[in-house]
C-alpha cells in the first residue's frame, strides 16, 4: 500500500491542503509542548485510519521558535510516517512562519491546477500561547483577508496567555481560546473535520463541521 | 442508552445503541430483532424545522402504490413505514439493510485496491449495468435520483451487487404531489442547475443524463472527474464550458492513467461521454439516456469477453492501434 507515487498524478481525490502554524517558543515548553506534539501525532494517524480523508488531506507543519522553519512541506498524509519532535525555545516569529506556509499554499495550489486535481478551501490552524514577535501585521493581513474571500479557512487559537485580540487578526472570524491543555481534543476535532470535508461530495460544497466544545473554551 | 421506536401500530422495537452510520441529518440504527431492517433517525435539529416535509415524503414513498414495488426491489433501501419515539413524534423510517462499500471508494484511484482487491474492467461494467437497470426502473416511474453522490450507492465486492440508499432525497411524484430533491454536489450538476436554489425547480430526464454520465465516467476512470483538466479552470468552470479534455478538439488531459485508460474503452462508448460533456453541456438534448448507456456497456462487456480491451483497472500502456493511429496524422507518409 505504500509503494511510492507522484502523489499529483496517481491520486486525483480532491486535496484539502492544511498548514500548520506552531508556535514553539521557549514559553511552550513543558507540558505544552509535549501535549502539542502528541497532537499532530495524533492528527496524522487519525486521518490516515479515514478511507476518503488519508487520500485528500495534504499537510505542511510550520514551527515558530526562535526562527520560523518548515519542518514538513506539503506532502499527502498518506506519506508522511511522522514530523519531527518539536522542541520549545527562542521568539516567536509568527509573521514570517504564516508568510511561508501562505506562499507554500499558494504554489501547492498551482500544482493542484498544473496536474488538474480540485481542491478544497485550504485551511491555516496557527497555534500560540503568546504574541507574535514584530513583524506579523502583513502576513496577518494576507490570512484575514483570504479567509474574508472565502479562499482560506483561517484557524487562529490561543492556548492560555496568547494575545487574542492579535491571534484574531489572522482570520475574518475570532481566534478561540484552547482550553487548558486539550491539545488531544483539537486535534481529534480538526481530523473529524477533515474527514467531514473530504466526504462532502464536491470541492464547492459547503460542509457542518463537527462542534468546538471539546476543546474550545468559552 | 437504548433506544426504542414505534411503529403506527403502537409495535416497538429496540434499535442498537450506536449508530450504523452517521450525517448531518440523520443517523441508522441497526435493529437487533430484524437483522435485514435497519432505520433511519433524522438528528432533532433537523426535525425541529423539516419534521412535516421529510414525513410527508417518507410517507408518501412508502404508501403510493405506484411505486409500492420498490419496497421489495433488493436494489433499493426504499422507506418502508415510519417510525415514532415513545412520545409518539415522528423520528424516521425504516428500510432494508443495505450492504455494500460505497462507489466512491471503488471509484478512487488508491481506495480501490484495499476496498476492492480483485476488481477488473468487467467487474466494474457488470455493477453499472446492474445500477443502470434499477435506474430504468426508477426514471420509468417518474423518480428522479438528483442527488447523484457516490457515497450513496452501495457495491458488494464479492458480487455485482449494487444497492442505492438515501432513496428519501430523491425527486418522486407521489400521492398526487411531487417531493423534490434538494441536495447535490455542483460538480455533479449540468450547468443549467448551477447557482439554482435546487429545493424550487424540478429535475428532469436531461439533468439526470448529464450527472449520470459524470458517474460512469468517474466509475470507468478511478474516480477521475470528466472536467477535470490541466490549467488554470476547475470542474465547474469546465462544466458551463463544456470544456471535456478528452477527444478530438480536446487537450489538457491530466497526466498519469488517464489517457492510457481512456485510450482502451470501446470507440462507441467514448463517443457518449463527448457528445453528453461537449455538446450535451449546452443542449439537454444531446445528453446519453439510460437506454443508450445500457446498449454501449453491454457492447463494452461483450467485447471485454472477446479480450478486444485490456481488462485492467490501469491498463499499463495506451491502447497500440490508436496510438498508432494518432501518431500517424503527424508524420509523414512515406516510411
Amino acid at each position: 500500500m505504500n509503494e511510492s507515487h507522484d502523489d499529483l498524478i496517481d491520486n486525483p481525490t480532491p486535496r484539502c491542503p492544511v498548514a500548520l502554524v506552531l508556535d514553539t517558543s521557549g514559553s511552550m515548553s513543558g507540558e505544552p509542548i509535549e501535549q502539542l506534539n502528541a497532537g499532530v501525532q495524533l492528527f496524522i494517524d487519525e486521518v490516515k485510519r479515514d478511507d476518503l480523508a488519508r487520500w485528500s488531506v495534504d499537510l505542511a507543519v510550520y514551527t515558530a521558535g526562535g526562527s520560523a522553519q518548515c519542518i514538513q512541506s506539503f506532502i499527502g498524509v498518506e506519506q508522511i510516517a511522522g514530523v519531527a519532535w518539536l522542541s520549545a525555545g527562542g521568539g516567536t516569529p509568527l509573521g514570517p512562519a504564516t508568510r511561508m506556509a501562505l506562499d507554500d499554499l499558494e504554489a501547492r495550489k498551482k500544482a493542484y491546477r498544473n496536474a488538474g486535481v480540485p481542491y478544497y478551501q485550504p485551511w491555516l490552524v496557527l497555534i500560540s500561547d503568546g504574541a507574535p514577535d514584530h513583524g506579523w501585521q502583513d502576513a496577518a493581513q494576507r490570512a484575514a483577508a483570504l479567509s474574508a474571500q472565502r479562499k482560506l479557512v483561517s484557524l487562529p487559537i490561543g492556548v492560555q496567555g496568547a494575545d487574542m485580540e492579535v491571534l484574531s487578526q489572522f482570520s475574518n472570524r475570532p481566534a478561540v481560546a484552547l482550553d487548558g491543555l486539550k491539545f488531544r481534543e483539537l486535534f481529534l476535532w480538526l481530523s473529524a473535520s477533515m474527514a467531514r470535508v473530504s466526504a462532502s461530495a464536491s470541492s464547492d460544497a459547503s460542509v457542518q463541521l463537527p462542534s468546538i466544545d471539546s476543546w474550545g473554551s468559552i | 442508552m437504548s433506544i426504542t421506536v414505534h411503529n403506527a401500530a403502537g409495535e416497538s422495537v429496540q434499535l442498537s445503541d450506536n449508530p450504523l452510520a452517521q450525517g448531518g441529518e440523520a443517523a441508522v440504527h441497526a435493529v437487533p430483532r430484524f437483522p435485514n431492517v435497519v432505520v433511519k433517525l433524522y438528528h432533532p435539529q433537523v426535525l425541529q424545522k423539516r419534521s412535516d416535509t421529510l414525513r410527508a415524503k417518507v410517507e408518501a414513498m412508502s404508501s403510493d402504490p405506484r411505486l409500492a414495488s420498490f419496497k421489495e426491489n433488493p436494489a433499493l433501501a426504499w422507506p418502508r413505514f415510519s417510525v415514532f419515539d415513545e412520545n409518539g413524534q415522528w423520528r424516521g423510517y425504516a428500510m432494508r439493510k443495505a450492504t455494500g462499500v460505497r462507489m466512491s471508494l471503488l471509484a478512487h484511484a488508491m481506495a480501490y485496491r484495499e476496498h476492492f482487491p480483485n476488481l477488473d474492467r468487467p467487474a466494474v461494467v457488470a455493477y453499472l449495468l446492474r445500477l443502470l437497470g434499477v435506474l430504468k426502473e426508477l426514471h420509468a416511474a417518474g423518480v428522479m435520483l438528483g442527488d447523484y453522490n457516490l457515497a450513496n450507492f452501495l457495491c458488494d465486492p464479492g458480487s455485482a451487487t449494487v444497492t442505492l440508499i438515501d432513496c428519501d432525497s430523491w425527486q418522486v411524484s407521489a400521492a398526487g404531489k411531487t417531493f423534490r430533491c434538494p441536495v447535490a454536489a455542483p460538480d455533479m450538476l449540468p450547468p443549467e442547475l448551477h447557482g439554482k436554489e435546487l429545493g424550487k425547480i424540478d429535475r428532469t430526464l436531461e439533468s439526470e443524463y448529464f450527472s449520470l454520465a459524470i458517474l460512469l465516467f468517474k466509475a470507468l476512470m478511478l474516480g477521475r472527474h470528466p472536467y477535470d483538466a490541466v490549467g488554470g479552470s476547475g470542474p465547474l468552470e469546465n462544466i458551463r464550458k463544456g470544456y471535456f479534455p478528452y477527444g478530438l478538439g480536446g487537450g489538457g488531459i491530466p497526466k498519469g492513467h488517464w489517457f492510457n485508460i481512456w485510450s482502451h474503452l470501446p470507440y462507441k462508448l467514448k463517443k457518449q461521454f463527448i457528445r453528453t460533456f461537449k455538446e450535451g453541456a449546452s443542449d439537454p438534448s444531446e445528453r446519453t439516456s439510460v437506454a443508450e448507456w445500457i446498449d454501449v456497456l453491454k457492447l463494452y462487456q461483450r467485447e471485454l469477453g472477446k479480450g478486444w480491451h485490456d481488462a485492467q483497472i490501469k491498463p499499463a500502456r495506451p491502447k497500440a492501434n490508436e496510438y498508432r493511429g494518432a501518431q500517424s496524422i503527424s508524420k509523414p507518409l512515406a516510411v
